[in-house]
């Protein structure tokens, strides 16, 4: 049984279709990068799958629970979802480790010392255990993405949600990030990946899906959709994508 | 009599300024940080009567409301202390322009953190003392600082509800002595001095609370 099952998903906005029947599956331990024009529905997507949004209709299966009934205790799922932001979204008054260990402390009553450890295993993971004591304004771009995702995994979530992690970072900055989406696709961690970046979507190897006004246009292995595609919106998408990026792709 | 004594004879009402000023700053803060938090919290059957209570309160002056609670309520068979009736005119007074100050360092908050919390799993309560309030608070030094030094230059009207705050003390002294001149440049002086030592406190604590790059002070 997949970890999610998405069936005719539809959220209605301002009298227009964001998203128009969106199906798809993630699989325990599966990464899947979700492309698509500006518009196309893709951070929607996400919202609706942690009820940040609510769809019209569909249905959302969740480790086997249907998350969109009226009854379903929206905390305990987002909870079981760690979400990883295009801006970061640290906050902004506490320091690296204070970032991790808050969810820890008030959403899992951990104590402070038990919060302090796990968060720290996270930070080490993410290589960012030496600044610590750092508030966000003092890191970079990608330190500030690595705390980012080091505070959603300190959760145990059951998947990741990444909504574009890559853009507002420089190349390089970006290429940290990435670097990060494969350790934890080695590791198994379940992940679902809202992206414009085409360099992720290549690097990170899993199965994209291809959005487009509101509907999932195809699925497939990051290769077929690279290349000469059949349809001409994906190929005109891809080779768009790759032209506003050429200056920065060039190095190797 | 040289004007040094005539400061040390003022100096003696000094304290009851500071209390009045003190206890009715307090009062504000909690009636502006009650006022502002159930804006934030947007419950709707609440906002009509946070707007009227602003509005209404905004618009008394200090003198008229003390009077009223002062004098009027024990028309009604209600005494009121002098020091309380204090914090309940310049005190709410002060909490409607406070609730004000707090809710716009609210509206300084980046959005993006409360939708972060709020995909964490968090409360909207949750969210906002954790999230809102201590950034919340920073935003608001400089509004605060305004409020508080308001609240000082008000303090004098508790002379007409007879504590004896350095106002009280000028009237009764420049009676006597008949130099009002240099008795009442001495209260100027005094109340500067408070003013100075009052600001330099928050601050201190601003600074003792600081987060690098939250705010511009």
């Amino acid at each position: 049984m997949p970890l999610l099952t998405v069936r005719n998903l539809i959220m209605t906005y301002e009298g227009r279709n964001a998203l128009d029947g969106v199906d798809f599956d993630l699989a325990e331990g599966e990464l899947k990068v979700v492309m698509g024009p500006s518009g196309s529905g893709k951070s929607t997507l996400l919202r609706c799958l942690n009820r940040l949004a609510t769809p019209t209709s569909g249905q959302v299966i969740f480790q086997g629970e249907d998350i969109l009934r009226p009854d379903t205790d929206v905390r305990a799922l987002r909870q079981r979802i760690g979400f990883v932001f295009q801006h970061f979204a640290l906050y902004r008054h506490l320091t690296a480790l204070q970032n991790v260990t808050l969810g820890l402390r008030k959403l899992r009553g951990m104590s402070a010392a038990e919060a302090d450890e796990r968060a720290r295993q996270e930070l080490r993971r993410m290589n960012m255990v030496e600044h610590e004591r750092k508030y966000p304004s003092q890191l970079s771009g990608g330190q500030k993405q690595r705390v980012a995702i080091a505070r959603a995994l300190a959760m145990d979530p059951a998947v990741l949600f990444f909504d574009e992690p890559t853009s507002a970072l420089d190349p390089l900055m970006a290429r940290e990030v990435v670097n990060i989406l494969q350790q934890l696709r080695r590791d198994g961690v379940s992940m679902l990946c809202v992206t414009h970046d085409l360099y992720l979507a290549r690097a990170v190897g899993g199965r994209l899906l291809f959005l487009d006004q509101g509907r999932i246009l195809l699925e497939g292995n990051a290769e077929d959709l690279f290349g000469e595609h059949a349809d001409p919106r994906v190929r005109a998408f891809f080779r768009q994508e790759r032209e506003e990026r050429a200056p920065t792709e060039a190095a190797p | 009599m040289d004007f040094l004594q005539i400061l040390a004879l003022l100096f003696k009402g000094t304290g009851y300024t500071l209390m009045v000023t003190v206890a009715c700053s307090a009062t504000g803060m909690v009636v502006g940080l009650a006022i502002a938090m159930l804006y934030r919290l947007d419950w709707r059957p609440l906002q009509p009567l946070l707007r009227t209570f602003t509005y209404v309160f905004r618009g008394l002056p200090v003198l008229v409301l003390l009077f009223i609670v002062f004098f009027g309520l024990p028309n009604l068979g209600l005494r009121v202390p002098p020091l309380v009736s204090m914090m309940l005119s310049l005190g709410v007074i002060a909490g409607a322009y406070l609730g004000e100050v707090f809710r716009g360092a609210f509206d300084s908050v980046d959005r993006n953190e409360v939708l972060a919390a709020e995909a964490m799993g968090m409360s909207r309560l949750q969210v906002l003392l954790h999230i809102e309030l201590p950034q919340m608070l920073r935003f608001a030094v400089p509004g605060m600082i305004n409020e508080f030094t308001t609240v000082l230059k008000y303090s004098p009207f508790a002379y007409t509800v007879g504590i004896p705050d350095v106002m009280k003390e000028a009237m009764a002294l420049s009676a006597a002595t008949l130099r009002g001149v240099e008795i009442y440049l001495g209260v100027g002086l005094l109340y500067f001095a408070i003013y100075k030592i009052l600001v330099s406190a928050v601050w201190a604590l601003e600074k003792r609370y600081r987060v690098p790059g939250l705010t511009g002070h």
